[in-house]
């Protein structure tokens, strides 16, 4: 078993850097000599997106030849691992110079006084940000962390392919609606219907159909809180965290909102079991890529993704619209810096560059839409030159939005609800039940 | 310098009584000396560990926050809180599955294997291959055998069982993994205990006109007893302790805690989001002080049975 050990050395490191700091000699202060003199040194970023690795080591690369005494080295950390591993590293004094993180788990790290406040150093470059992210990132007045992704809002890649032999155009997807127990005016169930097909050929409207045997689902329906359940939530007028952090989504609307997904799934069976997607987040996009999923609901961090792996032509269409209107989901990563960092200076020029300059290479690359608005532009004229539009993801971002879930014990709420969440998807807990207890687990976590 | 020569001790005088007395200091320097290297190991990787987990088990600490001393709130905390009995109550029908299945499996193929029939050699590499793979690795492989959809199982049998997500059936699922990666192990140490059997002993009996059952059950299962000791107690450990591909097959716990195994547990605990070290080190120590009462049962009953000498 590996965990002991683990613990163990956190606690020897976390020992040893006390030592060292109460000895006057912390990491930090050594290194403000070493890196003011031109002593050449190794900034170390980590980040959990291999798309977003590519571009920044090309970016980097570039960026290494105007300041020739600075090395970048990134590190991927696979997205299920990112914040455990990145708290023992912290914790250790192991993390990185510079990481990439995310609204829900930046808290502690705030509290803890782990990353370094994006202070009056910056002020020059804070015009050029989106100031969704500046807001989201800013704690009693300080900014932690440059902005560096925006992920606009949420959308419908579809299958081209797939549609057509349902006799589906894409234009029919251009205003779909839902509708709770898939009441008037649904018009996206019976869309989907038209588009599952089991392992006989019939379809899901059709007499006959086994959903058992699935050989193309329609939809993604799936317990993935950014690409499927928070916008239901949004869309039928719910909310899943309050102003004031409190967890409030085993609300009537988000009851609603849960069962018709849950239905998707498990009645319909328009949508991948929940065994298959309930612990593997990548099963509906690889799915999606080897033509077994008609619609493939998410976001733009799937576009290169999407782009690169499909081998079937595709399209991007907008989100189907609940009784509160198409409501998503937005969400910005920054990129924060160590404040234990050896090589503050150096760590410190790096961010700037990412918070200017560097940020169009992710645009470049089409990996991500950068939130250096400046550098926005990059990311549209790639895809343009694919002839892809990405627009729709900002246009939705644009348009009603619920703010991404945060709290100082986010991962504590989020591993509290996930495995309820788990047996409500499966199919064998009720749905309000299941809300309620998820929620008071939430809530209690989130306070502990 | 005198170098002591052990167990060459004279009766002490009155005479030699300052001289005994440093030749048993300059005895016990040596000792201590050779003794020194081991000492520092065992202090430094085991013993320090332990009261390092105890010290935590008594604080609350998240790894960022600083750390806070709560006196016996995590251990109030963990032994009222019905999911860590659970797992307790999980963890013992899972040993349950496992140690019988596995020891009598392993002590078949072991009598199997030592019939010296053509190509046994093959069968021993095989059933050893699985022992020495990372369990990690295996839980991957038979997570994929699992599936629900597309599983070779399922394509097997014909049907859409879903073994990992059904309460009822995922701890078996679980176990059964177990059984077969640990079974090979067990066989190894069985077939090495058959092998160190005289053969004067077996033939003699063959001579007295004994079946070939009353030879197993008479002669050759007492003589594997120091075997089918060492084989309990390390299977027990280490079921007990299962953690690699109980968690890379039903990762979280599984459906409704059903493989949510004490191991697990504590990694939840520790780094499943809550960051709660103080519970999780508590935990651990409940884990420890059952494997100490469960070998020391293990070894009171065989201590009574066992015999070390084959001659």
């Amino acid at each position: 078993m590996s965990h002991p050990l683990s613990r163990r050395t956190a606690l020897l490191g976390a020992a040893a850097t006390a030592a060292l700091t109460a000895a006057g000699c912390s990491p930090a202060q050594q290194s403000s000599s070493a890196s003011s003199s031109s002593a050449p040194v190794t900034v170390t970023v980590r980040l959990w997106d291999d798309q977003v690795q590519k571009a920044y080591d090309a970016g980097f690369a570039e960026f290494s030849k105007a300041n020739p005494n600075i090395t970048v080295k990134t590190t991927l950390v696979p997205w299920a691992d990112y914040f455990t591993k990145l708290r023992t590293d912290a914790a250790a004094g192991n993390a990185d110079d510079i990481f990439l993180i995310n609204g829900s788990y930046i808290q502690p790290y705030v509290t803890g006084n782990l990353i370094s406040e994006i202070g009056s150093d910056f002020a020059d470059l804070r015009g050029g940000w989106s100031q969704a992210a500046i807001d989201q990132y800013t704690f009693s007045g300080k900014l932690y962390g440059v902005p560096q992704l925006t992920d606009g809002g949420i959308a419908l890649y579809y299958n081209k392919d797939l549609l057509a032999a349902a006799g589906v155009t894409p234009a029919d997807l251009a205003s779909l609606t839902w509708a709770p127990g898939a009441g008037a005016g649904d018009t996206l169930l019976p869309l989907l219907k038209k588009l599952t097909k089991d392992a006989n050929g019939k379809r899901a409207d059709e007499a006959g159909f086994d959903g058992s045997k699935p050989a193309v689902w329609g939809y993604n329906a799936s317990q993935d809180l950014q690409a499927i359940y928070y916008n239901f939530i949004g869309s039928n007028g719910g909310q899943f965290q309050d102003s004031t952090g409190k967890f409030v989504f085993a609300s009537d609307q988000s009851a609603a909102a849960f069962q018709y997904i849950v239905d998707l799934i498990n009645t319909h069976k328009v949508a991948p079991a929940a065994s298959n997607t309930n612990a593997n987040g990548d099963f509906a996009r690889d799915q999606f890529l080897q033509g077994k999923i008609a619609i493939f609901q998410s976001g733009v961090y799937n576009l290169k993704n999407v782009a690169d792996g499909a081998k079937f032509a595709w399209g991007i269409a907008p989100l189907p619209a609940g009784p509160a209107g198409p409501v998503s989901v937005v969400n910005t990563i920054v990129i924060a810096g160590n404040a234990k960092s050896k090589n503050p200076d150096a760590a410190k020029k790096v961010l700037r560059w990412l918070g200017s300059d560097g940020a169009a290479y992710i645009g470049k690359a089409g990996a991500a839409l950068p939130a250096v608005t400046a550098q926005q532009q990059s990311f549209t004229d790639f895809w343009k030159a694919k002839n892809v539009d990405p627009t729709q993801f900002a246009k939705q971002g644009e348009l009603k939005t619920l703010p991404a879930p945060s709290g100082a014990n986010y991962g504590a709420a989020f591993s509290a609800w996930k495995p309820i969440f788990d047996e409500i998807f499966l199919g064998r807990t009720p749905v309000a039940d299941g809300l309620a207890k998820a929620q008071e687990a939430a809530n209690k976590a989130i306070n502990s | 310098m005198t170098t002591p020569v052990p167990g060459t001790v004279r009766p002490r005088t009155v005479a030699d009584r300052p001289g005994a007395r440093r030749r048993r200091r300059v005895e016990a320097a040596w000792a201590y000396g050779l003794l020194g290297p081991s000492l520092i190991g065992i202090s430094l990787f085991l013993v320090l560990p332990i009261l390092v987990v105890l010290w935590l088990s008594l604080n609350h600490w998240d790894l960022l926050s600083p750390m806070r001393f709560i006196g016996l709130a995590n251990w109030i905390d963990i032994l009222t809180d019905p999911t860590f009995g659970n797992s307790l109550a999980v963890t013992v029908v899972f040993v349950l599955m496992v140690i019988p299945v596995q020891t009598v499996l392993g002590l078949v193929i072991a009598l199997l294997l030592s019939r010296g029939l053509r190509g046994s050699w093959f069968f021993r590499i095989v059933y050893v291959v699985p022992w020495v793979c990372a369990p990690l690795a295996l839980g991957v492989v038979w997570k994929w055998i699992y599936a629900p959809f597309g599983g070779a199982l399922n394509a097997l049998l014909g049907t859409s069982t879903e073994w990992l997500t059904t309460p009822a059936l995922a701890l078996p699922a679980v176990a059964a993994v177990s059984i077969w990666s640990q079974v090979g192990y067990v066989a190894l140490f069985f077939l090495a205990g058959l092998a160190a059997i005289p053969s004067q002993v077996l033939e003699a009996a063959a001579i007295d006109g004994a079946s070939p059952w009353q030879i197993f059950w008479s002669i050759k299962l007492p003589l594997l007893l120091p075997t089918t000791f060492f084989v309990l107690v390390t299977g027990v450990i280490s079921s007990f302790q299962a953690f690699d591909h109980i968690w890379a097959l039903t990762p979280g716990g599984g459906p409704d805690h059903a493989t949510d195994v004490i191991a697990s547990r504590i990694y939840l605990e520790a780094f499943g989001g809550a960051f709660h070290l103080g519970r999780a080190s508590a935990m651990a120590v409940v884990l420890f002080v059952l494997l100490v009462v469960v070998t020391v049962i293990q070894q009171r009953w065989f201590a009574k049975r066992v015999t070390y000498d084959l001659s």
